[in-house]
């Protein structure tokens, strides 16, 4: 009786021992990231390395957090040498949340309102437009990066921020509206046209009835948007040049240009780079990986 | 009151609904692309813009004949086959490892397909770190284990440079892959494993009768979309080599970046722009005929 | 090869799918699990095939235990309910798989699958694939593929479900000359009660993992073991009233109906319900003491028959089956004859059939 039991448990362990090899393997980096970050500078030369600190401190993420200057001895009363990168941390963080959140919005309003015209109304390029958005999403960005430039030159609005978030909308753009296409056409019209019946006028039906349940893909569509928009890096480093404006991307990568690399600063600007993120990943998993199966596959 | 009807109309609602995008697609889908494709044919310098110039076939003649956009383009193509082999490979094995009822799956699912959305200067950054020669912790690793007996200059060498490129690239990338197979996974019918049970095929014959005939077309799908992408990618490559050692991780789209941005030859870079379209487009036709076909077949 | 089920229970945690389930199923015979739907006979079929584990009990096919086989050593075939054809594969490869799997040269294969798709009709199909053929095709790519494996046992999970209506009436004779031709034992799951009296030798009626009867479909239609399969058999569905036993009739409301002989011995004043089928009643010209009095309330016209529904009482209908011809009118006052002979007796509280009892007594 008990090796009837055995060898499918055996079987079954040592599956779950390879996921959990898997998953270490993938999310190694960010683990070694966030240990490296929390370790005093002794420790991170030491040999051999810990993965989990024998002491841990916060030197680091008050650094970035407080915009404390960046000394290059470690001990603290070394010289700072003109603006460092760590003081300018908060500044880029705002600066990325800002261009983000910008973004997205626009993004989603003007694709679920395209999506819901051209699933509800008949005209000319009704069924073209869609494909065409999602041939726009397969251009590479290198492609629209100098064109798009050379137009902020002309509005005179490099260096701003509002060049960003119009670069954003060009790259999030395309897919949030084929996800929004996708995603209004599953929606039935039968509830409107209740609506309709009732007394409704079309923007009260889109406002009251379409737009509460064309939330799930509204909500995917967002995290896709909010993620690309977030994690570039091109745009930022063509668009913008003077420090104060940067993103964080682009301000993080200058940690690394200079001569020497306060590894554990840099990791915690890592870390907390991708905390947004994986706050978002995290919380709205489901979301995601629904709006993606949807989209994604189907083009 | 005619025009207010109109207002009120269907019709009129249909339409200004989809004018913000009209006006934003034209503004910034439409025109760069068209302007990138004009300033192929120019000569741009962003820092005198007054010696703009038409040059007719001058920049395509430039980068024709320039050794670097040949071997950019030689180690991209090598660089994106080796990524998609591998996302390919590893995408399909951790898609039917996660597809069980085990225990705590979804924790699990999570943190596999976290990496999709980590940026790349985080992991470019968090590479550079592990992989650093001297004070990297997987060189101590290898070390201490005995595989190796000196440290590996992974960014330093032209083919190690490469491997570590193509490294980060499956990394970030594989969830993709993973999420579309999961999800075909999840819509194959039980009954079929039943029947082949009973027709009396073992573990590893259902899978090749049963559950990779299903993951065929998508398999096809993701292939090609990866490839067109992966073609493509700027930063991947960018900011972990800077296409270097050397030029030796270039591709493409670091080619044009190159062009533009350190030579200030914005039309070639936009000629090099060009001929990475007219692949795109070549990509995309095989992809619809491929995806298309596989249709046919079903419905005859 | 027969097949019989020992103290077979299962569960999934803690809740209990099949229950004690006591069977043997002769040799070569059609054998029907019949029930509504969670009764438990689908699980009861799968570990009959070996695709479901058994939480207690055992099954042997013929002498041998086989609970711990795999489906692959049982020599079973079996066709589910959506046909499980593979959808990549010509019929001709579909047909040959099972063979080819266990490394069957490729010349037998070849012979025993054209053999087979002659009997079947379907040898014009044989380089199609499943989504070029149309329901009832696919259904016999299903049948061929068992048959190209030769199996003792053959189990078949509700496969007419998915067919229209007409089609399945013509199925269900194919099945039946397909389980002669085979000669095996076959195991069929259905919850469709016509299905399972035209085709079966035995049916094994189910009801919340339990085994209501086992018996012929004569058994089981004409002297139903409970209240459920006695409701469950037939159509239309069986009369139920609510009464007491009193000398040897049963009293309900003023009326004192007769009871079959059998019921004798039934004990006074036991609180009882009798059940008649539709077909066994009549309405008659006048009251008497074999004879319920209502209203019409509801006609049917089945065809040849027409179905009445009469209230007897507030809350009681009765429906009677009669001949088209007769002029029956909605809300006309009727009286509804009961036959003694065709009366089945059940205990109130146990709901069995007290004729039974009393044969065994």
């Amino acid at each position: 009786m008990i090796t009837d039991k055995f060898w499918p448990a055996m079987k079954m362990a040592a599956l779950y021992l390879l996921l959990c090899i898997v998953t270490f393997a993938v999310c190694f980096p960010l683990i070694w990231a966030l240990s490296t970050s929390l370790k005093p500078k002794s420790e991170i030369f030491a040999t051999p390395p810990t993965l989990i600190p024998h002491s841990t401190t916060f030197e680091n993420y008050e650094a970035l957090l407080s915009g404390r200057q960046q000394y290059y001895q470690s001990g603290g009363a070394g010289q700072a040498t003109g603006p460092t990168p760590a003081q300018f941390f908060t500044r880029w963080f705002v600066n990325s949340v800002i261009v983000t959140l910008g973004s997205t919005l626009i993004s989603i309003v003007v694709s679920t309102l395209a999506a819901y015209s051209l699933t509800r109304f008949r005209y000319w390029g009704r069924s073209a437009i869609p494909y065409f958005s999602l041939l726009g999403y397969m251009v590479p960005s290198i492609i629209f990066v100098f064109p798009l430039f050379l137009m902020m030159v002309r509005l005179e609005l490099t260096d701003n921020l509002l060049s960003l978030v119009f670069g954003y909308v060009c790259i999030t753009l395309p897919f949030c509206m084929w996800l929004m296409w996708a995603f209004m056409r599953s929606i039935p019209i039968e509830i409107e046209e209740a609506a309709l019946i009732d007394g409704a006028s079309r923007y009260q039906v889109f406002a009251n009835v379409v737009l509460p349940t064309a939330l799930p893909g509204i909500i995917a569509a967002s995290i896709f948007s909010m993620i690309v928009s977030w994690n570039d890096y091109l745009f930022g480093r063509v668009f913008i040049n003077s420090l104060d404006n940067l993103t964080l991307t682009v301000g993080v990568m200058l940690f690394f240009e200079g001569t020497h690399v306060d590894w554990g600063l840099l990791m915690a600007a890592s870390v907390l780079m991708t905390v947004p993120m994986a706050i978002l990943f995290m919380a709205l998993q489901r979301h995601l990986v629904a709006g993606f199966g949807a989209g994604a596959v189907k083009g | 009151m005619r025009r207010l009807d109109f207002l009120q109309s269907d019709r009129f609602v249909g339409l200004l609904f989809i004018a913000p995008f009209v006006v934003t697609a034209i503004v910034f889908m439409v025109y760069p692309i068209a302007e990138a494709v004009r300033m192929a044919f120019f000569s741009y310098n962003p820092l005198r813009p007054d010696l703009v110039s038409y040059v007719g076939l001058n920049n395509f003649e430039f980068i024709f004949s320039d050794p670097l956009f040949w071997s950019s383009f030689s180690q991209g193509t090598i660089w994106t086959l080796l990524s998609i082999l591998f996302q390919t490979i590893f995408g399909v094995g951790i898609a039917l490892l996660l597809h069980r009822k085990l225990f705590g799956m979804a924790i699990f699912r999570g943190l596999l397909l976290f990496p999709y959305i980590v940026p790349t200067v985080v992991i470019a950054l968090i590479w550079r770190w592990i992989f650093n020669p001297e004070i990297g912790v997987i060189n101590y690793s290898l070390q201490s284990v005995g595989l190796i007996s000196e440290p590996i200059y992974w960014l330093s060498t032209p083919t190690m440079a490469m491997a570590s490129t193509i490294m980060l690239n499956v990394w970030k990338y594989t969830p993709f892959v993973v999420i579309c197979v999961l999800a075909r996974l999840q819509a194959v019918p039980l009954e079929l494993y039943d029947a082949a049970k009973v027709d009396g095929a073992g573990a590893f014959r259902r899978f090749l009768d049963v559950t990779l005939p299903q993951l065929r077309e998508v398999l096809i799908v993701v292939i090609v979309f990866r490839t067109i992408w992966t073609f493509n990618k700027f930063e991947e490559i960018y900011l972990l080599t800077k296409g270097g050692p050397g030029t030796s991780t270039f591709n493409l789209a670091v080619y044009s970046f190159e062009q533009s941005m350190a030579s200030l030859r914005l039309g070639v870079g936009a000629a090099t722009g060009v001929v990475m379209m007219i692949m795109l487009m070549i990509g995309s036709v095989v992809y619809l005929r491929v995806a298309g076909f596989g249709n046919e077949e079903k419905s005859t | 090869m027969d097949v019989k089920l020992q103290r077979i229970n299962k569960s999934f945690g803690n809740v209990s799918i099949l229950k004690d389930v006591d069977l043997v199923f002769p040799s070569r015979k059609f054998v029907t699990l019949l029930g509504p739907s969670g009764c438990g006979k689908t699980t009861l079929l799968r570990m009959i095939a070996g695709l479901e584990d058994i939480s207690a009990g055992s099954i042997h096919f013929g002498d041998r235990e086989v609970n711990k086989l795999a489906p692959r050593d049982r020599n079973i075939a079996m066709v589910f309910q959506s046909y499980a054809l593979y959808p990549q594969m010509t019929v001709r490869r579909n047909l040959g798989y099972g063979l080819r799997v266990r490394k069957t040269p490729e010349a037998e294969i070849d012979g025993a699958v054209v053999r087979v798709a002659r009997i079947l009709e379907i040898d014009h199909l044989l380089d199609r694939k499943p989504a070029q053929l149309s329901g009832g095709q696919r259904q016999r790519v299903a049948l061929g593929r068992a048959m190209v494996r030769k199996p003792d046992i053959f189990l078949m999970d509700e496969p007419l479900s998915n067919l229209d209506a007409k089609l399945r009436v013509t199925m269900r004779g194919e099945l039946r000359r397909f389980h002669l031709d085979l000669n095996a034992t076959t195991v069929y799951v259905t919850h469709d009660q016509l299905e399972a009296m035209t085709m079966s030798d035995l049916i094994a009626v189910m009801h919340k993992g339990v085994v209501q009867q086992f018996g012929t479909p004569e058994e089981v239609y004409g002297r139903p073991a409970n209240l459920f399969v006695a409701g469950f058999i037939g159509s239309p569905p069986m009369n139920f009233l609510e009464g007491t036993i009193d000398s040897g009739r049963f009293r309900i409301g003023e009326a004192a109906l007769p009871l079959p002989p059998l019921a004798d011995g039934i004990a006074h004043g036991l609180d009882a319900v009798i059940g008649v089928r539709p077909q066994d009643l009549n309405l008659v010209a006048s009251a008497g003491p074999n004879a319920l009095a209502g209203r019409v309330s509801l006609v049917e016209l089945l065809g040849s028959e027409k179905l009445v529904e009469v209230m007897v009482s507030d809350r009681t209908r009765i429906s009677v089956q009669v001949r088209a011809e007769s002029q029956v009118g909605l809300g006309e006052n009727v009286h509804v004859g009961f036959d003694a002979q065709s009366v089945h007796v059940f205990d109130k509280r146990t709901e069995q059939s007290l004729l039974a009892e009393a044969t065994k007594a």
